[in-house]
């Protein structure tokens, strides 16, 4: 039986869903009760950044993986034989965009920190591909896309941990077409960078380490030639209580989490409460690979 | 609303030499863009002039026609400032053999 509060709790809950459901910009997420930032590209970056390396004294210190990261872009995707593809809702996507060359990868980064350890749900739609520099399809060029968390707990919490859950879709490596979500949990060792007193520096993206999502294998509408993109929806929920994933859904999948494991590691001298999201890029060939984002939406249980 | 206004780092503590560009940098929604070109070490040999480029598709690239004399020692900076560049950009430049100059390249666009 509903007490009083409870009748009250669903009513509130009803009218927000309505609300959410009215909006048209919201009505294509599920948010949690909080709206931590509503991102569309047609109103600028919205704070997604270059991911840059940890340096001191030198940008020689930086380590290569990070040096190799460029700006994102805006871009309204467009394309040599058909002009600017556009997004769902307005021109403008933002663009991560890879060097040409085997192996290359590009990141974007938005930094918050958190202010309650509970669910978080991270929404976006994205689609990727490689630069039209071939009359061909090109669906084994890009790699890899994908995306992460960069956490860590608050600096009362007992045995706080930096946590970084990363998820990427493995599109393909040596002309196979692979097709399948991963998830990794190490990282490479910690670098010191300048004295390293201050700084450490450990690129998390490198390509080892990668394990399959249990029943992780997905095909996307990838289209049917190079500059034809469709876009697709993710959605990422994390407790950052737990510290612990709890679900993951692209398009009509929802997979199995109960085996994923984040890269976890101890808490670091100046990270406490950080809530870090990012978008990554990765191509397989000597071709530049675009990973699109049309909007995000994070959202919290608070 | 304010007008858009971005910093873009195009190139950072990379080593040129030869021919050497940025990568492309899509900036349509931009009316005018500043380019900076920074020495972040000692330039060795000649500093050759480096060329604004635009293109129709990110891959085709041509002389939008503004020039700038690349920094001739440590910490010196070149300026271009471009308009009607349409939707892409870079810099783009040609060492002698030998020469070379460690970049920092930023954009600065502005709706």
């Amino acid at each position: 039986m509903l007490t009083r509060n409870d009748a009250n709790g669903d009513l509130a809950e009803a009218i927000r869903q309505a609300m959410n459901l009215s909006n048209p910009v919201l009505s294509r997420f599920d948010p949690l009760p909080r709206i931590i930032s509503l991102d569309e590209f047609s109103r600028g970056h919205c704070g997604w950044s270059q991911l840059v390396g940890n340096y001191e004294d030198t940008l020689d210190s930086m380590l290569p993986g990070y040096a190799q990261h460029t700006s994102a872009m805006l871009s309204t995707l467009p394309h040599w034989d058909a002009g600017s593809h556009g997004g769902m809702g307005s021109s403008y996507a933002l663009k991560i965009a890879t060097r040409p060359r085997p192996g290359a990868q590009n990141v974007a980064i938005k930094r918050l920190t958190f202010r309650k350890r509970g669910p978080i749900r991270f929404e976006a739609y994205f689609t990727f591909k490689p630069e039209a520099t071939e009359l061909k399809l090109g669906e084994t060029d890009v790699r890899s896309v994908g995306f992460l968390f960069d956490l860590q707990g608050g600096d009362r919490d007992n045995g706080a941990e930096r946590v970084m859950p990363h998820l990427r879709f493995f599109n393909a490596e040596g002309g196979r077409h692979l097709q399948k979500w991963q998830f990794k949990n190490e990282t490479t060792r910690f670098h010191p960078v300048g004295s390293g007193e201050k700084t450490l520096s450990h690129y998390h993206l490198a390509p080892e380490g990668w394990q399959d999502l249990p029943d992780g294998s997905q095909r996307l509408c990838y289209n049917e030639i190079a500059t034809k993109v469709n876009w697709s929806y993710l959605r990422f929920d994390f407790d950052l209580a737990e510290m612990k994933a709890l679900s993951f859904q692209c398009n009509d999948r929802v997979f199995d989490m109960s085996g994923f494991e984040s890269i976890r590691m101890p808490a670091m001298k100046n990270l406490w409460c950080m809530l870090n999201f990012c978008f990554f890029a990765e191509t397989d060939v000597a071709k530049r690979a675009f990973l699109y984002v049309d909007s995000v939406c994070i959202s919290g249980d608070f | 609303m304010l007008p858009e206004n971005i910093t873009a780092i195009l190139a950072r503590n990379e080593e040129w030499t030869g021919e050497a560009t940025t990568e492309p940098y899509e900036a349509g929604w931009a009316r005018e863009a500043v380019i900076f070109v920074r020495a972040l070490k000692q330039p060795v040999g000649p500093a050759p002039l480096a060329r604004i480029e635009i293109s129709p598709d990110g891959m085709h690239w041509i002389p939008e026609g503004t020039q700038m004399q690349m920094p001739t020692e440590k910490d010196g900076i070149a300026v271009a400032r471009i308009a009607h560049f349409g939707n892409w950009l870079r810099v783009s430049t040609s060492f002698e053999d030998g020469a070379s100059c460690t970049v920092l390249v930023t954009a600065h666009l502005k709706a």
